[in-house]
């Protein structure tokens, strides 16, 4: 009983939220595109690209700004916001291709995530010379925050309480983006664009405008994500650094039916996965590998059921 | 018109690459090495023929899985499926080869052919499952493939460090495979050898499937237009699930060959992006396959010569290779952006071609 409860600690907790965090905003930003109907797999992409983009910022502000030098802490932050401002301008980049060009937006997937990997790792090569690992003492980690208020609650507080900015964001974000989805105009222009892009159209919402917001936010939710795997946990890239979180964020969004909520616990029970995964690999002498392989199959399982039932209640949509 | 069309889609990829040297141009500048230079050097060490072992050999050798590959995720691009599981595929087939090579008790004429009959099924089954999952239940192809091949490298992983473990050296990697199944190399240490041919075979199998056999037409006929294949009585989802088949088998032979004719066991990290290379040699190629066969070599080459050439000899990342195959990835992606100047190119292009036969068909007369 007692190895039970030291497996299910608060550490445990705390470090499935960490796993989750880039998880989650992947998710919300795939979520965010698929309700407004356009399909967008090159997350994994723009992560690895935001992680890289957030540390090298965030090196030049530290090393070659005064303001940098004087206040560490305000460089990293610097350097997140010049990360997302990248993701940004990606999104932007995407849906100029899209809706101008009519570009085929798997396709050009396909060709950033390839992209993202190999100019990461060569600029890395070229700039810092290293093949492997990039780190720099110099750079300084995002600091956790600590909310007094938090604090006072037992145990939920101590839950909830001392992880660093990106991770509070996240949430904040999964609360904006429902209000977003549900109270605003934006909202509803964004379902109805989703839903049938021609009906939109002819009662006068602009498809490409909706479309444009929503491919430049989910470009730089992914770049905070990816911001997060690089400065935000460690202060180090690494060749690959977002390993699939991007595509397992599509799934995520995919699994909550696109809703930010929906999203959100999907991408937290790939983050407890990925935690448990990593403590059992500390405990038992289960090979790593098979607990590894968990989430992806975990994935394929319940993408066949939401997908099943998705397309269930289409044709039931389509009988009345 | 359709000569247009094929001489449009040379064009239009002959531009994007043109586009992707120019951009890796830039990219080479921060490494104080003429750009010149640096290409010079790239294409030697992928077509030179020069050295001991002839870096074309080579390039040709590593050819041999890309073209596999390709092809196999062209049948997905034919069919209208966008699958991109070739690496899970790959990697199944490779294990397949590596256990009954070592298990089997055969003689060798007998047990190369059972060991590439198993792959290919064992790959097309593979290549079933996301098909499955796509036609029956509707989930997003290019989701599940990318889960699918993280499943197989895991596997792999797994296999290789334990029930296939060879001995309890450093690496984690297979027993090799006896001497009697290695299939032949023409020039030793090229990896350029019998499988080379088999992948040609395939290539011409795959055009007259494609283009010369009813099911080849309702194969096309379904990617294309997939309501009037319906009204027209095709099985569509048949034809998927039977071209996903196909197109599997195809990468797990790729796994297949590789073992038998080049490594001889699989060890950690055999599974390398190449799934994603064939992907890009079906886009690159125009799902056509001679495209498929010249875009495979031109692949290997840019990979090869950056391996051999640049990394080696100027102490440029080798990963330049890759940046320089995505970015013509990407310009093929993009290429509505500039397709009409190339068109208003191509056309003038055209006139005057045309003017130069006329004058000369003129001169020609007056003689």
């Amino acid at each position: 009983m007692n190895e039970v409860f030291d497996f299910f600690t608060i550490n445990l907790a705390s470090s499935s939220i960490r796993l989750a965090t880039p998880i989650i905003l992947a998710a919300l930003a795939a979520a965010l595109c698929n309700k407004a109907g356009v399909l967008n797999l090159a997350i994994e992409g723009e992560m690895l690209w935001g992680s890289f983009v957030a540390i090298v910022a965030t090196f030049l502000i530290r090393n070659q700004t005064t303001l940098g030098q004087m206040h560490p802490i305000l460089a990293t932050y610097l350097g997140i916001i010049v990360a997302m401002i990248f993701g940004a301008l990606m999104g932007w980049f995407f849906a100029w291709l899209h809706t101008r060009h009519h570009v085929d937006l798997v396709v050009l997937s396909i060709a950033i995530n390839m992209l993202a990997s190999e100019t990461t790792v060569y600029l890395m090569r070229v700039l810092f010379k290293q093949s492997g690992t990039w780190s720099d003492a110099s750079i300084v980690q995002l600091p956790p925050l600590s909310f007094s208020l938090l604090n006072r609650i037992p145990i939920v507080g101590q839950l909830l309480n001392g992880y660093n900015f990106i991770v509070y964001a996240s949430w904040v974000l999964v609360v904006v983006l429902v209000i977003v989805f549900h109270k605003t105009k934006y909202g509803r222009y964004l379902k109805a664009v989703g839903e049938n892009p021609n009906a939109a159209r002819s009662v006068g919402i602009s498809v490409n405008k909706v479309q444009h917001w929503a491919l430049i936010s989910s470009g730089a939710m992914a770049c905070l994500g990816g911001a997060f795997l690089s400065v935000g946990h460690l202060t180090l890239f690494t060749r690959d650094m977002s390993s699939g979180r991007g595509w397992l964020g599509n799934a995520a969004a995919l699994f909550g039916f696109n809703n930010p909520g929906g999203s959100f616990f999907a991408g937290l029970f790939f983050g407890i996965a990925d935690a448990v995964a990593l403590r059992l690999q500390n405990v038992t002498k289960i090979p790593p590998y098979i607990i590894q392989i968990m989430p992806y199959f975990l994935t394929i399982v319940i993408l066949s059921v939401v997908s099943y039932k998705a397309r269930m209640q289409k044709s039931r949509n389509a009988l009345h | 018109m359709k000569n247009k069309q094929i001489g449009m889609k040379i064009v239009v990829s002959l531009s994007a690459i043109m586009l992707g040297i120019l951009v890796s141009f830039l990219l080479i500048a921060p490494t104080g090495v003429s750009p010149y230079k640096a290409f010079g050097v790239l294409f030697s060490g992928a077509f030179g023929i020069s050295g001991k072992v002839w870096p074309l050999w080579i390039t040709l050798g590593q050819a041999t899985p890309l073209i596999l590959t390709g092809l196999a995720a062209m049948y997905g691009f034919r069919v209208g499926v966008f699958c991109i599981a070739q690496e899970g595929q790959y990697v199944f087939g490779a294990l397949m080869a590596a256990w009954l090579g070592v298990q089997l008790q055969l003689p060798p004429w007998l047990l190369v052919p059972c060991i590439m009959i198993a792959s290919i099924v064992i790959g097309g089954l593979y290549g079933l499952i996301p098909a499955i999952l796509k036609v029956k239940l509707g989930v997003n192809e290019i989701i599940s493939s990318i889960m699918l091949n993280n499943i197989a490298t895991l596997a792999l992983e797994y296999l290789v460090a334990f029930p296939l473990r060879a001995d309890s050296g450093q690496k984690a990697q297979s027993a090799v495979l006896p001497q009697s199944i290695w299939l032949f190399q023409f020039v030793k240490g090229s990896r350029w050898g019998i499988s080379f041919l088999l992948a040609i075979l395939l290539v011409v199998i795959t055009y007259v499937y494609i283009w010369k056999t009813p099911r080849g037409y309702e194969l096309r006929m379904v990617g294309k237009a997939p309501l009037f294949a319906r009204y027209g009585g095709v099985k569509s989802d048949h034809v998927i699930l039977r071209t996903m088949f196909i197109g599997g088998g195809i990468a797990g032979l790729a796994g297949c060959l590789e073992v038998l004719g080049n490594y001889h066991r699989v060890m950690t990290g055999f599974s390398s992006g190449l799934g994603f290379d064939g992907l890009s040699v079906a886009m690159l190629g125009g799902s056509h396959p001679f495209g498929v066969l010249l875009v495979a070599i031109l692949l290997a080459g840019i990979r090869q010569g950056a391996q051999l050439g640049l990394q080696i000899s100027l102490k440029i990342p080798r990963e330049l290779g890759g940046v320089l195959i995505a970015l013509i990835i990407f310009f093929v992606a993009i290429e509505n952006v500039y397709r009409p100047y190339v068109d208003k190119l191509y056309s003038k292009l055209v006139v005057v071609i045309s003017k130069i036969g006329k004058e000369n068909q003129k001169t020609r007369e007056v003689q």
